[in-house]
């Protein structure tokens, strides 16, 4: 397996770009690229040569994560102003617009059925979900605290929840807190099942497995990634490699690859049998924020992409295969 | 038969004599020869006969009775007889005198020879062949001009005659004359063709003298045809054949030199070669035997000196070097000029050498190189004293004359490699690799110490693949190859296991369940601890912990495999894993001073200050106070109490200061290069506000750490940025602290983005201000300080917006908008307040209050609004935006009035939310940094004290709250600073300072840097362990392996700074 850069689009925004996503092909158009950036706008790219599609205005503070809708119809972004964004993807209208308290919104993504918003609390310690048909919360998922026996004062801001993840059959939510720890939840249940224990270090980003519906990746300030069987409660691998911060990590669709973006500059490319990097990618020039690989299907399209995103400013688009 | 026949007298018989039937007693045939007054020459041939079968007493007899008086009398007219009889006496008592070794024996026979000689002279004065016997005799007796003249006398009667030309010959050949004795032999030979085989011995001798080895050996093989039993020529040629220094002719040469001892056994020349011999046969008994037999026969000088010089070797062999060097000192005496025998000095430089007398020895091997300027051994002999006498120069350059003189001397690159390891690292590498190279082609095994110091210098000059490739091939093939190349597994543990996991050695026992075998030679482990090293340095975390734990699991007792453990745990920031670990390193030894610094440094995480100063204590006094690492981090220890107590109790702040400055200059004093203490002490420094001498101190410190790859020192680099913001500049100040997130931190560090912010809104550059507090927050968003200060900022933004006299209605709607962000940041640190616990309350109360102001403004701001869209008077606004912020800035006093009051732990947590925005913390912090770097130099304890800082920082922001302190004050204080500045260097800097000052401007860095280089123990780089475990002789491992470890923890300690 490998990576080509196909395209690199320089000062794509204004300012840092924090978080991008692919958002699915429709029986109309091609998949697109949606990137947030501190520049306050998401913007959407078409085609391999990254064509400016549109820039969606109407935050402030920076735009933190996005997500998009399995169908691909429906876009989300939220900013550090705590508002989440729910848009039309193809037209940009707004669908509605989900406000939390200050500072209790971080990562969002989409149920595999599209059904559910799942949102990082952030501060709240805690995940909410919100029914995308109604727009309204359906539920919070709170991380229990810890039982010590003094209780920190400090554990609220070492709970801020960062990431979160749903296991490809959408029964499992994991979510990634500021101290490391990872927590699993059973969706229909709406209960806390269990920690997963081995970074003390914030976790910014987990993905599932798309072909091991138990298999977890965590990506933390500790320079690990991390690989859990998320039922069993084991840590199946760690791999060290990054010299900073790993920021990001997406596992490509045929689930024998792992991408990950790191405070290092670089994009590494692990493949998951041999469990080592195989590739790394220099381009960037600052912290890459967003690794993403591009979902399967839509016209006629095979060959698999992975984009990245960077304080840079830039987004780089590369071949993998 | 041969026989003579003595006429009768009167008569026509004879007496016939069967020579070879000589009566036993030689008065026998005196009486009949008396009796028949037989012919002088019958009794000459009679005597020779008698000699000729070894009956030399009645030889002797003979012919004293032929020389008596009677004789004289009867034989009168006889005369040449008569001379013969005196000259075959003088003859035989020049040889007795020769071969006699007792000296007064000695003087005796020549004594009687000259009578002798005199008496035939008596006779004829002119008879050549007295002339001869003379010249024999004092050559003999080493009278060599007299001979000279004696047989000059015969030559220039008779220029053939042979006795005279052997014995002129012999002269020549004694003056070193070759050329002319080899003609004096030739002319002999020519003259008298049928000669004793002895002329061609001469002639043999002088060839070999004048280097005609060939013909030499002709000669000598000429010598043995004509008689086999000639034990000289038998030598010279065994000689000439050990010299052809192959194996077959040294075996022929020695076939020869033990017939010629059976033949001849006193031959002290054959004595002392088969000594030789036996020597290299390491038949010591034999060669002590030759030898002394050797030393009995003869009093030739140099054969002498050539015999105890093979005794002393023996000895030297043996080991017992007093004896080597008592026989090797015999032999020298024996010398007169060094030249013509050089080896015992050798020999005995090297037993000096042995027994440490050190200038001895370089004296003899001196002498030897006055002889041989371009021996090898003997430079490497002296490179290595000069190394011992401490004079490193002189050494490198004997080594360096050593390897080019001898390209392919592996032993010399890799002595030369070790000694320049301390100056020169590159030139260092490339003898290691030269010498790695020689014992590759000469199909020798390349020692494992060899590529293991090839790789550390790799490693060192950051050269990590070529390092990777040294560790591997010192180790070779074994258990840790698959964990390094990644094909063993990782072994699916228990998610709560793995928080220990760096504790777990289960996975050995497994494997060797599994029927693998886990070995670990114990002069591997130290190549596979760098190796580990490496994998770290290379970020492979994971397979470098394995690495220590298969040597933990083999050698329980390496303290720095567990040290290095905890380094990566805590890099983790698995705090209580690092911390057990760091107490398995001090079960092995509770006194190992890099353990207690980093245990120190972990319970100063924890912020378990009361312990940590007594871990610090002592790891200190575990070192006699000479661990300059522990000393810092008492400093440092006492700066932090320092600031942690500033607004609480002044003195206490005054005290803990002092005490800090006093124990940086400790360790200044001790190491005035020492980077991390010059470091600290600027810190102080500016805590008391000498800007510009703690400027001044950064910049060299910068300067000395930018020097050199290994060390890394962001903390000095942020130290300068603070006190360029305190001075007011702005613009450097921002560059210095972007410098240093992007070189050292990857752009991570959220603490340097807030000061980079407060700088900006210092600058009231909000824009720059605001991007830079929103990448802050996006690092770290539960930093709930960082939001607040974004708040504030926003709010000064509009307000200074809406104070511009001209303003767009988009500017205003801006404004407006941001003023509403202002309001929701606010909201955050109420709402975090909230859930937090009782004991906030009064924070929380303070930020409400605050909360409620800032929403009284923004309504204010809305109310501008409609005023705008109104088109109403501006005026208004502006008063009310001026009244927001007097409300702001009276928040702000009522904040920090509030502050103090507040008990310490809530004001830490306080602190966390505000700290962002006071001047003072974030100089504080920047200070702590410093100190924190100042004990990194050496284990990772180093990184302990970075987080340490981290801490410190969050308890300074507590302090500091919204206190902006106005520019003006600042200036004040920088004037105050410069005054200040004298009394500053007299104090406690002058170490470092005075010394930089004097130096040439120019040459200043230089010098500094160098000085910094070759800093003590603190200094990662320190070199001297690496040297150590060079050297050839063969070290205890456990020291080896110790030294090594420290090395690549040194370069950790630098890298881990960060």
């Amino acid at each position: 397996m490998k990576l080509a850069g196909l395209k690199s689009i320089e000062n794509s925004h204004d300012e840092s770009v924090w978080a991008a996503t692919w958002v699915p092909a429709t029986e109309t158009r091609p998949a697109l690229l949606m990137t947030g950036s501190l520049d306050e706008t998401v913007k959407l790219w078409g085609s391999d040569e990254l064509v400016l599609e549109r820039t969606n205005t109407g935050h402030s503070l920076g735009v933190a994560s996005v997500a998009a809708h399995p169908s691909g119809l429906i876009g989300a972004s939220a900013s550090l102003d705590s508002f989440v964004r729910v848009f039309d993807v193809d037209t940009n209208a707004t669908i509605a617009t989900l406000e939390s308290p200050p500072s209790e919104v971080w990562q969002l993504r989409f149920n595999p059925e599209g059904s559910t918003l799942a949102v990082a609390g952030g501060g709240s310690a805690s995940i909410t979900l919100w029914d995308t048909a109604t727009w309204s919360l359906v539920a919070t998922l709170p991380i229990p605290r810890p039982e010590g026996p003094k209780p920190s004062d400090k554990s609220g801001s070492k709970k801020f929840v960062l990431s979160v993840a749903w296991s490809p059959d959408g029964r499992r939510l994991a979510c990634g807190s500021m101290d490391g720890t990872i927590s699993v939840f059973d969706v229909a249940r709406a209960k806390f099942l269990h920690h997963l224990e081995g970074h003390f270090m914030p976790v910014r980003s987990l993905v599932y497995s798309p072909i091991e519906p138990r298999l977890l990746f965590s990506a933390s300030d500790d320079a690990h990634v991390h690989m859990y069987d998320s039922e069993k409660k084991s840590l199946v691998g760690a791999m060290s490699g990054h010299a900073s911060w790993v920021l990001s990590l997406d596992v490509s669709p045929d689930g024998q690859a792992l991408a990950t973006g790191s405070s290092d500059r670089t994009v590494r490319l692990w493949d998951l049998n041999m469990r080592a990097a195989v590739q790394t990618m220099s381009n960037h020039t600052d912290q890459v924020w967003g690794v993403a690989f591009r979902p399967p299907g839509g016209t006629g399209v095979r060959s698999g992409r992975l984009a990245s995103v960077s304080d840079d400013k830039s987004i780089s688009l590369y071949d993998y295969s | 038969m041969a026989c003579v026949y003595i006429p009768v007298q009167n008569s026509e018989e004879e007496v016939r004599v069967a020579l070879d039937q000589l009566p036993r007693d030689a008065a026998d045939i005196l009486d009949i020869l008396k009796a028949e007054q037989a012919p002088l020459d019958l009794w000459l041939i009679i005597a020779r006969e008698y000699f000729k079968q070894g009956k030399v007493e009645q030889f002797r007899q003979i012919l004293e009775e032929g020389s008596g008086p009677e004789i004289d009398d009867y034989y009168s007219d006889v005369r040449y007889e008569r001379i013969a009889i005196l000259n075959a006496l003088g003859a035989y008592y020049s040889y007795l005198g020769k071969i006699e070794t007792k000296q007064r024996e000695k003087e005796e026979h020549f004594i009687l020879a000259t009578q002798y000689y005199n008496k035939a002279s008596r006779i004829d004065m002119h008879e050549p062949s007295t002339w001869v016997g003379k010249g024999q005799l004092l050559l003999a007796k080493g009278d060599v001009e007299q001979a000279f003249a004696a047989f000059k006398i015969v030559l220039d009667g008779d220029r053939d005659n042979v006795p005279a030309l052997l014995g002129q010959a012999c002269v020549e050949f004694n003056r070193g004359r070759y050329s002319e004795s080899l003609e004096l032999y030739k002319r002999a030979l020519i003259v008298h063709p049928s000669c004793p085989a002895a002329v061609r011995l001469g002639i043999g001798l002088c060839r070999y003298k004048l280097g005609q080895f060939d013909k030499a050996r002709q000669a000598f093989a000429r010598v043995l045809q004509l008689d086999p039993e000639n034990a000289e020529a038998l030598v010279a040629l065994a000689i000439t054949d050990l010299h052809t220094n192959e194996a077959t002719g040294i075996r022929k040469g020695m076939e020869k030199m033990q017939r010629a001892f059976e033949i001849y056994p006193y031959c002290a020349m054959a004595l002392n070669y088969l000594a030789n011999h036996f020597f290299f046969t390491g038949q010591h008994f034999l060669v002590e035997q030759l030898t002394e037999t050797a030393l009995a026969v003869t009093n030739h000088g140099p054969t002498k000196a050539h015999s105890y010089y093979n005794l002393a070797r023996s000895y030297h062999s043996k080991g017992d070097y007093e004896k080597a060097g008592l026989y090797y000192m015999a032999s020298v005496k024996e010398i007169n000029k060094p030249y013509e025998f050089i080896f015992p000095y050798y020999g005995l430089g090297q037993v000096q050498l042995k027994l440490g007398d050190l200038r001895s020895a370089q004296s003899n091997f001196d002498k030897v190189l006055e002889i041989y300027p371009d021996n090898c051994e003997t430079l490497k002999a002296l490179g290595h004293i000069y190394v011992q006498l401490g004079q490193t120069e002189k050494a490198q350059e004997f080594m360096r004359k050593a390897t080019k003189i001898d390209p392919r001397d592996s032993q010399a690159f890799l002595e030369l490699g070790e000694l320049l390891i301390s100056s020169d690292t590159g030139a260092a590498l490339d003898a290691f690799k030269t010498a790695r190279s020689l014992l590759k082609k000469g199909g020798q095994e390349v020692p494992i110490e060899l590529l293991n110091n090839i790789g550390v210098l790799h490693f060192e000059r950051g050269e990590f693949e070529l390092a990777e490739q040294s560790f591997k091939e010192a180790l070779g093939d074994g258990i840790w190859l698959p964990f390094v190349e990644g094909s063993e597994k990782f072994q699916e543990i228990d998610a709560s296991a793995s928080v220990v996991q760096y504790k777990d050695r289960q996975l050995f026992h497994r494997l060797e369940d599994s029927g693998r075998n886990v070995e670990l030679p114990w002069n591997k482990v130290t190549p596979l601890f760098n190796l580990a090293r490496l994998q770290e340095q290379l970020n492979n975390a994971e397979t470098a912990s394995i690495l220590y734990r298969l040597i933990l699991y083999k050698y329980p007792d390496y303290v720095d495999a567990y040290l290095r453990l905890a380094a990566i745990a805590k890099a983790r920031n698995n705090v209580q894993l690092s911390i057990e670990l760091v107490h398995d390193a001090l079960k092995v030894n509770d006194k190992c001073p890099n353990a207690l610094s980093m245990l120190g440094e972990l319970e100063l995480k924890n912020d378990d200050w009361v312990k940590a100063k007594e871990t610090f204590r002592a790891a200190s006094d575990a070192t006699d106070g000479k661990d300059s690492y522990a000393t810092l981090s008492l400093g440092n220890w006492n700066y932090f109490a320092a600031i942690r107590n500033e607004k609480r109790n002044p003195k206490l702040e005054a005290t803990h200061l002092e005490k800090a400055k006093e124990l940086y200059t400790r360790v200044l004093l001790q190491h005035p290069a020492n980077l991390y203490a010059a470091n600290g002490a600027g810190v102080v420094l500016a805590e008391k506000g000498h800007f510009d001498v703690s400027k001044d101190i950064f910049t060299q410190v910068q300067e000395a750490a930018s020097g050199n790859i290994f060390v890394q020192m962001p903390d000095v680099w942020i130290n300068l940025a603070h006190v360029y913001f305190a001075q007011g500049n702005f613009s450097l100040a921002v560059k210095m602290y972007q410098n240093c997130l992007r070189k050292f931190y990857y752009n991570t560090d959220s603490q340097i983005l807030l000061y980079l912010a407060r700088t900006y809104y210092e600058a009231e550059q909000w824009q720059d201000c605001k991007k830079t507090l929103l990448r802050a927050i996006h690092l770290a968003p539960s930093n709930y300080t960082l939001r607040f200060d974004a708040g504030v900022t926003l709010q000064k933004f509009s307000a200074s917006t809406l104070q511009k006299t001209k303003k767009t209605a988009d500017e205003v709607r801006s404004t407006i908008a941001e003023l509403d962000n202002a309001v929701r940041l606010f909201t955050k640190p109420h709402l975090e307040a909230a859930i937090r616990e009782e004991q906030q309350i009064r924070q929380r109360q303070e930020v409400a209050r605050q909360v409620a102001l800032a929403e009284e403004a923004s309504r204010k701001a809305e109310e501008q609004r409609k005023f705008q869209l109104e088109r109403r008077k501006q005026e208004d606004e502006l008063k009310r935006v001026r009244q927001q912020e007097e409300h702001f800035q009276r928040i702000k006093e009522q904040w920090k009035s509030s502050t103090p009051g507040s008990k310490r732990r809530e004001r830490s947590e306080i602190d966390d939310e505000e700290g962002g925005n006071s001047e003072k913390k974030k100089r504080k912090g920047g200070k702590r940094r410093k100190k924190d770097k100042s004990s990194k130099s050496r284990y990772e304890t180093e990184e302990a004290e970075a987080d340490m800082m981290d801490d410190q920082e969050d308890l300074e922001d507590e302090d500091a709250n919204l206190n902006y302190r106005e520019p003006t004050s600042q200036n004040d204080q920088d004037d105050a600073e410069e005054n200040a500045h004298d009394p500053l260097a007299a104090a406690g800097l002058e170490d470092s300072d005075a010394e930089d000052d004097t130096a040439a401007p120019s040459s200043t860095t230089v010098r500094r840097r160098r000085a910094w280089s070759e800093s003590d123990d603190d200094e990662p780089l320190e070199r001297q362990p690496l040297s150590r475990e060079n050297s050839p002789e063969l070290r205890d491992s456990d020291e080896e392996v110790k030294d090594e470890g420290h090395r690549p923890n040194g370069l950790d300690a630098a890298e881990d700074e960060d």
